[in-house]
């Protein structure tokens, strides 16, 4: 049973020279307790659902179809058609955001203890004690010292203890989905290293569901169990992990992955992908990878594919070409891409 | 300014839109905010009857005690004076002068401000410290008083003294705000690259540094110009300033020590400079806030 | 090629902030051969920054020479200084605080070409057209009249790039100049300033804190690993992501997460005894790596400053441990 169902869930942003499509026909299920991540480029939509899966996209933009259910199991509703009230109730008891550490997403002239008991109070905990040890117990739990940390001001904690903070704040009313937005970016290694596993530590004593968004491929690659690719606004392959690293079908996950050098193992044949996005406003017709698909064909400008059925039933990829990309690949051992292509 | 800023652009480039082209982008970027494009309108009315509409209509400077404040008339849309002269063309003459000066006032402001701001943000140090300080003294003389004392001091005879005079008390606020961009612009990392490729100084200043304070530059070029408006306008009235000439603010003293205001038939007399004087300032307003626009290369394409 | 095109010989360079005194970079020496490549990697803080504007001659080291064909750079007056500065260009990290916003691109890329080659009108024009062609802008013409904000942060990085070719560069100093541009298009970037090297013998620098993006870039070239203002490591490339000899860059390659699921899940870590860096106000004594440091060991690597010393295969290490067992750290961890 999953938690969020997302049907159909398009967004546009209205601007001067016309609506920007910015998340289009958008459906996935996130199921109780696992990990989702979402990859793509900037402006291929991945913030915007991210945002818009709790409704806090920015004024320009509108909803134009579509339904996010959530259901844990006790309450089921239409996240969509949540009054003010309600909406604020879910996002942070049901499903909270946690975003990147910067100062800016303190209030800087309170301690962290005033901004647990605020964000306690916005959300209908009246019992100052209860958020107190609710709030030792989860800094203790995200290994920070209570003692020294609740006094403190935001400026007074380094960039690895703020993430920290805001882990354990989006934890206070035990939400059962987490979002996190590039949870990691701007971290030093050895900082995030920290914060991921501190991430998956938590996820098995709390059981929550997790979709992240991040540009980075390694944070998913560590994290996630499901990924989704988005391109253009849609979801362009939905697949395991291991699938979508080892075995893309769709060509842009396949030069997602081929654009990201590592350190351990073969470099193996690294590029990036040519062009650039298209235009939100102006969609071209049939598939908007097209113009930089290495494997298009004129059938590709037919129609915008939809998600077809590859390999296994938990492997969906938008390319009519998925077969010849499959060849191309080659074989379907445990290797990334790039070394596949050398 | 705008002028002196397309030029220097213009030059080093083998091709760019021609001169018809920029303006064309220039109306076209304009008329996106109403209020500039009147405003826009408005300034360009006024020069034309300052600088254009003397040659096109006969002074009339006789002295007609026949009509000494006529009504309006067909023959005298606006009235006459207190001699019975004619109040439209004395709007058409007297525009001239107190546009120029404020024009002149405005240049040399801004140029004090642009050269000892830039000065004390590049040099930095006891210079910085020096010309802030003064600055500091400028900004807080209440500025009108001193402007009465130095008028009735030194009674300005060509109106390039009086500009001189204004351009003096206006600086030292477009002074700061050009220091402070000057630092932080230094600073840019496209600052550093100018100087690594070695431009040389002047390169940086007036074609890296200075196009990106075009719109402070401009807008405080228009605003000076309002204040030196004024400030004629007041020192006119008051005396201070021998009377010769023609002149709205010099129309504006006689009419008020002619007793205009105690005539019912004068009111046009009286509101004529007042209104010269109010429509022009709100035109400079207006085509300041248009002007925001145009500068923003952001809003240009 | 015979001496070094471009040395830094044992560079410091220290704040004064209203905290206290700063070392951001302590005794630093780095010696850069004609067309080399070379990564400085570090965190944030680590000195790297401030290490490459005092490679490209725009700060002033505290201490120590920057030497460029063996003359000192510092010492140079007016012409010479001048000839200097534009033999090593920058290209910064941020694509949008790096191009004027107010000039077209040919009215960024014309007046070098015009103070230095003296090329104008159309000899200009068929110059920018070349290098805009050169850093993979095409159809160059088009871009020749767009502003800035018309193009995408790839696109300016290439800009940036062509404007530090107009001068024919000797060394160009990338500092971070991918980390904030799309990674699907980064590689290409990468790409870009590696054929400068190889084509044309520029010198070229590369300051990142991406390890993946260090050994692509520099996989024919070196890395130096900086931590709190030294450099703490350097070694070709490929030994030191696969063998890495200083306990820090250990860790780092151990924690570093992966784009490879199984690799990435299945790394062998380095237990750190510590998780915050100290601050560079308060530097420990000793090796500054120590409070953190599994091999550390007392009496020695909280006492007595390690410099850089030579183990096998051409790779300097500053860590008392590794040199006195003669093994990389990694071995000695057994993390390889």
């Amino acid at each position: 049973m999953p938690v969020l169902s997302v049907r159909d869930l398009s967004i546009d942003y209205r601007t001067r020279r016309g609506p920007v499509h910015a998340v289009r026909d958008v459906t996935f299920d996130l199921e109780q307790g696992e990990t989702l991540a979402v990859i793509g480029e900037s402006g291929s939509g991945k913030t915007t659902l991210a945002v818009g899966l709790i409704r806090l996209s920015p004024r320009s933009a509108r909803v134009t179809k579509g339904e996010i259910r959530y259901d844990d199991g006790k309450r089921a509703f239409d996240v969509l058609s949540l009054d003010t009230e309600r909406l604020r109730r879910f996002r942070w008891a049901d499903c909270a955001m946690v975003f990147q550490a910067a100062l800016s997403a303190f209030n800087p002239v309170i301690t962290i203890w005033e901004q647990f008991l605020d964000t306690g109070r916005a959300h209908g905990m009246g019992d100052k004690h209860k958020v107190h040890d609710r709030t030792r117990e989860l800094l203790d739990l995200v290994h920070l010292d209570p003692n020294r940390v609740l006094r403190a001001y935001p400026h007074e904690l380094s960039g690895g203890m703020r993430q920290r903070v805001l882990i354990a704040m989006a934890l206070l009313l035990d939400p059962r989905i987490i979002i996190l937005d590039e949870p990691t970016t701007a971290l030093d290694i050895l900082t995030q290293r920290a914060i991921i596993d501190l991430l998956r530590e938590l996820r098995g004593k709390l059981g929550f569901a997790t979709i992240f968004i991040s540009h980075d491929l390694s944070i998913a690659a560590e994290l996630a169990d499901r990924m989704l690719t988005m391109y253009a606004g849609r979801i362009v392959e939905r697949a395991t992990v291991e699938d979508l690293f080892y075995r893309p079908r769709h060509p842009y996950s396949v030069g997602l992955m081929r654009a990201v050098p590592r350190v351990s193992g073969a470099l193996g044949s690294v590029a990036s992908i040519p062009g650039s996005p298209p235009d939100l406003i102006r969609l071209p017709r049939g598939c908007s990878y097209y113009p930089r698909c290495p494997f298009h064909v004129d059938e590709c400008l037919q129609q915008d594919p939809p998600l077809l059925r590859v390999d296994t039933p938990d492997h969906e990829a938008a390319c009519i070409r998925w077969e010849t990309v499959a060849a191309a690949l080659g074989s379907d051992a445990e290797a990334p891409v790039a070394e596949k292509l050398a | 300014m705008t002028a002196a800023a397309t030029t220097v652009d213009r030059r080093d480039v083998t091709r760019l839109p021609g001169p018809v082209a920029s303006i064309f982008e220039f109306l076209r970027t304009m008329s996106r905010k109403p209020v500039g494009l009147i405003g826009l309108i408005g300034v360009v009315f006024f020069l034309f009857l300052a600088y254009v509409a003397p040659f096109l209509v006969p002074l009339q400077d006789q002295v007609d005690v026949a009509s000494i404040y006529a009504k309006p008339s067909f023959l005298h849309p606006l009235g006459t004076d207190f001699q019975g002269r004619d109040v439209v063309n004395q709007i058409v003459y007297g525009g001239g002068d107190i546009i120029t000066t404020a024009i002149l006032a405005a240049l040399f402001s801004t140029l004090i401000a642009i050269t000892f701001g830039s000065i004390a943000a590049t040099l930095g140090g006891r210079i910085d410290a020096l010309i802030l300080a003064i600055t500091d003294v400028a900004l807080t003389i209440p500025q009108l008083i001193l402007l009465i004392v130095i008028a009735a001091i030194f009674r300005p005879t060509s109106f390039f003294a009086l500009a001189v005079i204004l351009a003096l008390l206006q600086w030292p606020a477009l002074l700061r705000q050009i220091r402070a961009q000057v630092l932080s612009l230094k600073e840019r990392d496209f600052v550093e690259a100018a100087r690594s490729l070695d431009l040389g100084l002047m390169h940086i200043i007036f074609r890296e540094m200075l196009p990106n304070m075009r719109s402070y530059i401009v807008i405080h070029f228009i605003i000076a110009m309002t204040l030196a408006i004024y400030a004629q306008a007041a020192i006119m009235f008051l005396g201070l300033v021998p009377l010769s000439g023609r002149n709205w603010a010099i129309m504006l003293y006689f009419a008020y020590n002619q007793g205009a205001l105690f005539f019912k038939d004068s009111f046009f007399y009286l509101m004529g400079p007042i209104m010269a004087i109010a429509l022009f300032q709100l035109s400079l307003v207006w085509l300041a806030s248009g002007l925001e626009d145009v500068f923003n290369p952001r809003l240009r394409s | 090629m015979s001496g070094p095109l471009i040395e830094l010989d044992r560079v410091s360079r220290t704040y004064t902030t209203p905290a206290g005194t700063i070392k951001a970079v302590d005794d630093v020496s780095l010696s850069l051969g004609e067309s080399e490549t070379i990564c400085i990697v570090g965190e944030s803080g680590c000195g790297k920054t401030t290490t490459g504007r005092m490679l490209a001659g725009l700060l002033r080291p505290s201490s120590g020479r920057l030497l460029f064909e063996g003359a000192d750079v510092w010492e140079k007056k007016g012409k010479d200084l001048a000839r200097f500065r534009r033999a090593v260009q920058l290209v910064h990290q941020d694509p949008y605080a790096s191009l004027n916003p107010t000039r077209t691109i040919a009215q960024t890329l014309a007046p070098p070409l015009a103070k230095h080659k003296k090329a104008h009108g159309r000899a200009a024009r068929a110059a920018m057209i070349s290098l805009l062609e050169r850093v993979g802008l095409t159809p160059p013409a088009d871009f020749l009249l767009k502003y800035p904000h018309q193009l995408s942060g790839g696109q300016r990085q290439r800009v940036s790039i062509a404007r530090a070719l107009t001068v024919d560069p000797r060394v160009i100093v990338a500092d971070e100049a991918v980390s904030m541009v799309d990674v699907s298009i980064r590689i290409s970037l990468l790409d870009l300033l590696h054929n400068l090297a190889t084509e044309f013998h520029v010198t070229t620098v590369l300051i990142t804190h991406d390890l993946a993006v260090a050994r692509y870039f520099g996989r024919k070239g070196r890395i130096a690993v900086m931590y709190l203002g030294r450099v703490v490591e350097l070694a070709d490339t490929e030994s030191l992501v696969s063998d890495p000899a200083h306990p820090y860059s250990t860790a780092l390659i151990a924690a570093i997460p992966e784009a490879d699921p199984t690799i990435t899940r299945t790394k062998k870590r380095v237990p750190l005894k510590g998780a915050e860096v100290p601050s560079l106000l308060n530097l420990p004594p000793g090796c500054v790596f120590h409070p953190r440091c599994p091999l550390s060991e007392p009496g020695l690597c909280d006492v007595v400053v390690p410099i850089l010393g030579n183990l096998p295969g051409g790779r300097s290490v500053a860590c008392h441990v590794a040199l006195r067992e003669r093994q990389p750290a990694a071995e000695l961890l057994g993390v390889r």
